[in-house]
């Protein structure tokens, strides 16, 4: 049964920000994870309802000095359509297109994706390896303050952010890409479309005479959120990529992660695929 | 043999060509009304409490503040309907659970309310206690000594066991075992046929539940009048079964059982069984005095219909080394959940594959069905062919390597010709099996690519590709398990020469309103759009067995031509006496009566029609028609020439495995169809298609998944379906055999596509692999523990009651 006993639909982020602060608000964007989540009981409306849906300023995709920033509302479909993204942040693009199917796309938003918090979300592993940062506002005393926070650094655990519940994630900011930068982006499910990620890997870096620097390396649905590789990155940062280093690098990603066993798949298959295709990608990189 | 002439096919004949399904237009529209968009003046909604416990005592049931819940009108448990019978092929079924939950999916209360919502607000009202019992979550639990009983005799007051009158049903009496059902079929000599093996190989396999994923979920509205007669508008396939075990249970008269199909979102067998939800949506309304309405949610339909029947399978096949088969010996342990429905006799079909899948010289067939509490099992496409399929030709290729026989050799020497009869007493009348072999094989080069294959195995690369051979008998003429197996038809003409065909036949979605349609047409020469289908009401159909065993083109289609035939000798003789000639120098075409040597047109058929309506000696256009296949029951050795005709097919299936992660990639499907004759092509190739997705879903992606008897999957979001970028390339393909007794030539096709598809997979992955799997699905991880030698080959020691 519901409780919403006020909805509101604020046209500007001031107006947004302060009914957050008055407390007790479920925020609602694209619906796509709210709605069946409430609907199955997972999670309970507060009694107010906030449909941000109206803030022309969360949404939409721009150059900001040296960043590239994404309007929290920006759609999936928007971003897999967005110059861009597909110009400075490619591997973005590459992961909405395995998200969901395009019904989702249209609705759900890329602020939704990282605050729904799934271990699986699609587009936080590519986020994480491009050092993606979130910027929260809150007006916790009548003006608006704004923070940002690694992106790598914002999950808890399933569901769970370190969004303060009066703050709206507005937006997300990705450092442009430096010269030899590569990234990419691989989601595991047992069929092509409509599938939730049994496991998924990200890998950037700077890559230069056959080797990676500032390597970064994620991993989604192995643990309670997705989560950088530190081990891994440090196999290979910095080492050609040759066969024995991959193999390492593959093997220090089996070792590195804890997944569970669940429907649908068991912890040893889910380390067997980071492994395996760890592998597979970092050949790709190395012969791309 | 019983071979018909394949006619020349005059140009505006209808037969072979592609016909839009007469109620695409509506479906494509969605104008369609389904059993979920009917409303009834007055309706209730009423929703069922299932059980929260897979095996427990039912200590308490406390419904007093459901029924105190504004817009509740009617809440109901065992205790409010003493009268309830048990439904089932056992009778060990009793729709509202009083004493004891045997599964999860067990039904414990019921409310009709003024809205869905109320009424799930009214289950969560409802108390319960329970009593935990242990549970038997697996088949071979419920054999080992001791174990607990899943219908134990009740005890009197004393703890002593009730004296009961004999043939009181399992669901009152109890069962001393938990053997619900066994099965036992013999023919030659199978010690002998041993000692002339030369070679013999034994393996157990294990096959799954999967389960129907109608898009149209199960759903029933019912309603008495003032009489106290009961009006049903059900999705069922079988309406005619039906509306007499529902005047049973009820203890009324079956004429006052009336039951209306509205369009049927897909049935696959899940609709051929009673199920509680139907009996209890009539005891509501019963007792709300109101039309009441029940439709499933979709994870309820996951619960709560029934599954393919789950199957562990120990097959011995022998052969010479010449490639002779010699045996086959089989005992299979059938998982038959905590009630018995048509799952449990699925070895009817099975053992007729055992015994006639190729020649077979001596088969011994074994099946032991077993009580756990497990989800039940129901019929499904194929009604366990896919089953004994699955084993059978993974064998053939396994002898023929040892033998070093080429697999489609070893295959052609094996399969039978025409007039053949097996050691089950089934008598191939058309027979297209062998060319059905060549040509899938052909057509997929599958000769040169098996070998190529077998040579890249070791190539580098994580990705192999592999191609296998499979092969699939099933009924095609109907299938005698009742005492008749037929189809009534009602035919009539109007003033504009357009025809009701009235027919026993259910529309589940496979196109029979369409074949029909054509059968007839081609008997009175009129366009397809001159015909109204009239096939879902059972106060004016005429008798029918029910959509199953690929039987309603054969049946209902021999029973329309039947009717159309008379139409046409009474139109005919009218327009011969009209115009002063013989009838049989006239013919019907194009909408008129023709002179059958020129064509000349002698008058348009919609005035003949008036001329005979209107005038003083007025006479009707209206015919009936039964027929009665020339099958017979089988005797109780499980012999007999079951059906009227037997189909045929053989499919090749193409794969990619990805050794880095075990995901098997099906790129393509060639199959060969022995329909007897193609009627509507395009029809066909829709079953064809269908069948085979349904196919590729059994064997590489769905899987219920039921742990100690939790189900744990119910939602489409972990149950797999196929999607439409998994599904392969196609090459479909026909062999007319042209069937002496088929409508036309035509043989039943409609689980045929099914059957072998996981088979020909099987044969494929070993051909790209060297891996051969035993166990069902190849989901990714399954496949992958396999090819690392870390998947436990399924062991079952066989064994059968004494």
């Amino acid at each position: 049964m519901t409780a919403i006993e006020r909805y509101a639909a604020p046209q500007n982020l001031d107006e947004a920000l302060g009914i957050l602060q008055q407390g007790e608000v479920t925020i609602l964007a694209g619906g796509t994870d709210l709605m069946p989540q409430t609907k199955a009981g997972r999670i309970a409306f507060k009694p107010t309802l906030m449909n941000i849906g109206r803030i022309a300023g969360l949404k939409g995709v721009t150059l900001d000095g040296e960043h590239l920033r994404i309007g929290a509302l920006t759609t999936i479909s928007e971003l897999l359509r967005d110059p861009l993204v597909a110009q400075h942040a490619a591997v973005l693009a590459e992961a909405c297109d395995h998200f969901a199917s395009d019904q989702i796309r249209n609705a759900g938003t890329l602020g939704g994706n990282i605050n729904n918090a799934s271990p699986a979300g699609d587009t936080l592993v590519p986020l994480i390896v491009l050092d993606a940062e979130v910027e929260l506002a809150s007006k916790p005393n009548g003006s608006v303050a704004t923070r940002r926070m690694p992106l790598a650094e914002f999950f808890t655990g399933p569901g769970r952010t370190k969004r303060a519940a009066n703050e709206l994630l507005t937006a997300v900011r990705i450092p442009l890409p430096k010269p030899g930068h590569v990234a990419r982006f691989y989601k595991f499910g047992t069929r092509p479309a409509l599938d939730i990620s049994t496991i998924s890997i990200g890998i950037a870096g700077i890559k230069r005479d056959g080797a990676l620097t500032d390597t970064r390396v994620a991993f989604g649905a192995v643990a309670p959120t997705p989560v950088r590789a530190p081990r891994t990155e440090a196999a290979l940062e910095g080492r050609r990529l040759d066969a024995a280093a991959i193999e390492a690098a593959a093997d220090a990603a089996r070792d590195e992660v804890n997944p569970i066993d669940d429907v649908r798949a068991s912890a040893w298959y889910r380390k067997e695929l980071i492994h395996n295709m760890t592998r597979r990608m970092l050949d790709h990189v190395a012969h791309a | 043999m019983n071979v018909a002439e394949k006619p020349v096919i005059a140009p505006d004949s209808l037969i072979g060509q592609r016909i839009q399904k007469k109620d695409a237009p509506e479906k494509a529209a969605g104008k369609t009304r389904y059993i979920q968009d009917m409303v009834v003046p007055g309706m209730l909604h009423a929703k069922i409490l299932r059980s929260s416990r897979v095996h427990a005592r039912i200590k308490s049931i406390d419904t007093s503040a459901a029924k105190a819940l504004p817009g509740v009108h009617v809440v109901l448990t065992a205790a409010d309907v003493p009268d309830q019978q048990p439904i089932g092929v056992a009778r060990d079924h009793l729709p509202l659970k009083g004493e004891r939950v045997r599964s999860q999916r067990d039904e414990i209360a019921a409310v009709a309310a003024d809205s869905e919502e109320i009424a799930e607000a009214a289950l969560k009202l409802i108390r319960v206690e329970y009593e935990d019992l242990p549970v038997i979550a697996t088949p071979e639990d419920a054999i080992k000594p001791g174990a607990p009983l899943i219908h134990p005799a009740p005890l009197d007051a004393d703890g002593r066991p009730q004296a009961l009158p004999p043939k009181t049903p399992i669901a009152f009496a109890g069962k001393a075992d938990n053997i619900a059902m066994r099965f036992d079929y013999t023919h030659g000599d199978i010690a002998q046929a041993e000692a002339e093996s030369d070679v013999v190989v034994e393996d157990t396999f294990q096959l799954h539940y999967v389960t129907h994923c109608c898009m149209g979920v199960s759903g029933v509205i019912a309603e008495f009048d003032a009489s106290g007669n009961l009006l049903m508008y059900s999705n069922t396939q079988v309406p005619f079964l039906h509306k007499r075990e529902f005047a049973e249970y009820l203890n009324i008269d079956p004429s006052r059982v009336r039951i209306i199909q509205p369009p049927i979102g897909g049935g696959f067998g899940s609709k051929l069984d009673i199920y509680p939800f139907e009996v209890i949506c009539i005891f509501l309304a019963r007792a709300a005095k109101r039309p009441v309405k029940m439709v499933f949610t979709r994870e309820e339909e996951f619960l709560a219909s029934p599954t393919r029947q789950p199957v562990l399978l120990t097959l011995r096949s022998g052969c010479k080394k010449d490639g002779t088969l010699t045996f086959r010996q089989v005992h299979t342990l059938h998982d038959n959940g905590a009630y018995t429905s048509w799952g449990a006799t699925t070895p009817f079909v099975m053992m007729q594959t055992f015994s006639s899948l190729y020649r077979v010289p001596a088969c011994d067939y074994h099946t032991t069905v077993v009580y756990t509490n497990n989800p039940y099992a129901g019929s499904f496409r194929g009604y366990g062919n896919l089953q004994a399929t699955f084993a059978i030709e993974q064998h053939m290729d396994m002898l023929a390597e040892k033998i070093g026989m080429d697999p489609l050799d070893f295959r052609l020497m094996n399969a039978q010709d025409a007039g053949e009869v097996t050691g089950q007493g089934m008598t191939f009348k058309s027979c297209g099996f062998k060319e059905c072999l060549t040509t899938a094989a052909e057509r997929s080069e599958y000769r040169k690519k098996h070998a190529d294959n077998l040579a890249n195995r070791d190539a580098p690369g994580p990705v192999k590709r592999g191609i296998g051979i499979a092969s699939m008998l099933h009924v095609g003429g109907g299938a005698k398990i009742y005492p008749s197996d037929g189809c009534g038809t009602i035919l009539k003409l109007d003033d504009f020469a357009n025809v009701t065909l009235i027919t026993g036949a259910s529309e589940i979605g496979q196109g029979s309103e369409t074949v029909l349609s054509q059968l007839v047409c081609e008997e009175l020469g009129l366009p397809i759009s001159a015909v109204t289908v009239v096939n879902n009401d059972t106060a004016i159909t005429p008798w029918d067995v029910g959509v199953h065993a690929s039987r309603t083109t054969f049946i209902a289609g021999n029973s329309a031509i039947g009717a159309a035939r008379k139409a046409k000798a009474k139109i005919l003789a009218a327009a011969a006496k009209k115009h002063g000639c013989d009838e049989v120098e006239l013919d019907l075409r194009g909408g008129f009566v023709i002179r059958a040597d020129s064509g000349e047109p002698l008058v348009e058929l919609a005035r003949l029609m008036r001329n005979l309506h209107f005038s003083d000696k007025a006479e009707l256009v209206m015919t009936t028609f039964y027929y009665e296949p020339p099958s017979v029951h089988q005797d109780k050795a499980f012999k007999g020439d079951v059906s009227a005709a037997y189909a045929w097919a053989a499919q090749v299936v193409e794969v990619e495995v990805d050794t880095d992660t075990g995901i098997v990639k099906m790129t393509k499907v060639t199959g060969t169809h022995d329909v007897g004759r193609v009627l509507n092509r395009l029809g066909l190739e829709g079953q064809i298609e269908g069948g085979v997705v349904m196919g590729q879903g059994y064997a590489l992606t769905e899987n219920l998944i039921v742990e100690n008897g939790i189900t744990r999957n119910p939602n489409f979001r972990d149950y797999k379906l196929v999607t439409a970028p998994e599904i392969p390339e196609m090459d479909i393909t026909f062999v007319e055999s042209m069937d002496g007794e088929g409508p036309q030539g035509a043989k039943g096709v409609g689980e045929a596509p099914a059957i072998c598809i996981a088979a020909a997979a099987a044969n494929a992955i070993y051909n790209a692999t060297g891996v051969r799997i035993f166990a069902l699905p190849f989901t990714p991880e399954a496949v992958y523990r396999a090819l690392r030698g870390a998947a436990p080959k399924p062991h079952w020691q066989a064994w059968k009651p004494e």
